[in-house]
Order: C-alpha cells, then sequence, then structure tokens
C-alpha cells in the first residue's frame, strides 16, 4: 500500500461522502413531486408545489361531501372537512412522496406522487 | 506449444472467474444494494493483465461476462457486466502501466472497481432513460473502496506466488 492508495481511498471517500450529501438535500426539494386529489378514484386537481400557492386554501366540494385543504411550505394538509371524525384534520400535514391523507367518508384521497419519467422497463430490472 | 499453454492457461483463469462470480452471488452481503457486489471475479482480470498483459486481460474480461451470461441466464445484467468489464479493464491497465509509481496494486483494482461502478451505472441510466440513477453511484463507490481494496490486498500475493509457476510453465 503506497501513499498514492492512500490518497485514492481518502478522495473516493470524500467525493463519494460529499455527493451523498448534496443528493440528499436534492432529494427534499419540491422540484419532482406533486398533490394529487382524488374524490372517488378519479383525480379531480392537480397540485404543484410553488412558492406562490403558499398559504392558499383550496376547497373541494362534491357529491360527497366538502374539505378545505391548505397548501403550505412543500406540505399539504387538510384543515376543514364535513365528515363526522375529523381524521384528516387532525393528520396535520403531509409532505414526502408516497404520504396520503384518506377521508373516508368524502370518499376523499390527497396523495403526493412523484413525477415519473420512467417508461418501459420496471425501476429494478436487474 | 506455447501458444497452446498460453490459451489453456487463460481459460483456466476464466472459469476461476466465473465459479468466483457464482460463489460470491451465494455469499450474503450486510447491505442489500443493487450492483454492489464483492467482484472477486475482478480478482482474475487483474492477475491476468499483470501476467500477460492488456490483451489478453481485455479478452478475459470479456469472455468471462459472455459466459457468466450463459450461467446466469440473465441478460440484462450482462448489458451492465460486458460494459463493467471493458471499462474496468481500461482503467485497471492505465492505472497499471503508466501508474506503477504512485498506486501498487490495491489502488489499480480500487480504480478499476470504480470504472465499473461507472460503466454499470451509466449503462442503467441510458436503458432506463432516467439520470436520476446516477444518485447511486456515490454508494457504490463507497462499497468499491472496499471491494477493490481486498480484490488488490489478495491479487498482490496471488502474482508472487503465480509468477514463479509461470515462469515453470513457459519458460521452463
Amino acid at each position: 500500500m503506497t501513499k498514492g492508495d492512500k490518497l485514492l481511498i481518502v478522495f473516493v471517500l470524500i467525493l463519494s461522502l460529499a455527493s451523498m450529501g448534496y443528493i440528499r438535500k436534492q432529494g427534499l426539494s419540491n422540484k419532482d413531486k406533486y398533490v394529487s386529489i382524488q374524490v372517488n378514484g378519479k383525480e379531480i386537481k392537480k397540485i404543484i408545489f410553488d412558492d406562490a400557492i403558499v398559504g392558499k386554501t383550496i376547497p373541494i366540494e362534491t357529491d360527497h361531501g366538502y374539505n378545505l385543504i391548505e397548501v403550505g411550505d412543500n406540505e399539504i394538509r387538510v384543515i376543514e372537512a364535513s365528515c363526522p371524525d375529523q381524521i384528516d384534520v387532525k393528520q396535520g400535514y403531509i409532505s414526502r412522496i408516497g404520504e396520503t391523507i384518506v377521508c373516508l367518508p368524502n370518499k376523499m384521497v390527497i396523495e403526493i406522487k412523484g413525477i415519473d419519467t420512467v417508461d418501459g422497463i420496471d425501476m429494478m430490472n436487474y | 506449444m506455447k501458444k497452446l499453454n498460453k490459451m489453456l492457461f487463460l481459460s483456466v483463469l476464466v472459469s476461476v472467474g466465473l465459479a468466483l462470480s457464482v460463489l460470491e452471488s451465494a455469499i450474503p452481503l450486510p447491505i442489500t444494494f443493487p450492483g454492489a457486489k464483492l467482484g472477486l471475479s475482478n480478482m482474475v482480470v487483474l492477475i491476468t493483465l499483470v501476467v500477460f498483459g492488456f490483451r489478453d486481460g481485455i479478452t478475459v474480461a470479456m469472455l468471462k461476462s459472455a459466459v457468466l451470461m450463459l450461467v446466469t441466464g440473465s441478460i440484462s445484467s450482462f448489458l451492465y457486466s460486458f460494459s463493467g468489464a471493458v471499462l474496468s479493464c481500461l482503467a485497471m491497465y492505465i492505472g497499471y502501466r503508466f501508474f506503477t509509481k504512485i498506486f501498487s496494486l490495491i489502488g489499480v483494482s480500487i480504480l478499476g472497481a470504480l470504472a465499473h461502478n461507472f460503466a454499470q451505472v451509466t449503462v442503467a441510466t441510458i436503458i432506463m432513460n432516467n439520470l436520476r440513477i446516477y444518485t447511486y453511484l456515490p454508494f457504490l463507490m463507497l462499497t468499491s473502496i472496499f471491494s477493490g481494496y481486498f480484490v488488490g490486498l489478495a491479487s498482490t500475493y496471488i502474482i508472487k506466488n503465480l509468477k514463479v509457476s509461470f515462469n515453470i510453465l513457459f519458460r521452463g
């Protein structure tokens, strides 16, 4: 093991750790996700996070009930609902891809989805 | 006769590499990460490069991944391993030929592992048409330090002994 080897190991270590940190930071940004609001299985609204709509409220009024949704900074929550149990209101904010708020009596689902650019082959095709 | 000897020796090396590849897939790794593996068969390529030279080294590397496809039967992993084998062979040759003063075999083998991972991720990106696959690269780079270190260490010992039997085979 020469000095060059050690230098190479240290260099690769630093490079990979630094880029890992960078990727993690990038992963938390709001670039590739959107909110999908579905009622009775059909998507009725899509919201892409933006600084301009922070704090706005969106009423969802359908035959199945009424919900008021508030958009925060990269997060979203339900602040009012016509359902008896109010579980969706108590759940608070969701922000990560894959998280959902479900209001069963009103048949409403709020889901944060990733914008996928994959087509054709499955991700795990190793 | 010497040519035949060499051919036989190279085919033995290829089959040893195949056996190592099959064997290492049976070894459970503490991390389950697609693409991370021990790369024991890289040892064979490195040894061939050092003992026989570049042309035989890249032949062994290409043959190994082509026959491994027949063993495992998965074509998608053949694409990854073939591109990885060619690029890692190139990187190790450059490392061994021009930077011997800076790197020992350990450094050379780490370079090869890095090149292998880079080629793998690049091919995956092209196949899946998704640039975000490159986020795997830092993790793979970390694993390639460990696997490269041990492969290089093992190769140093093997080459020391192999050169003796090599002399008996081809010059005796």
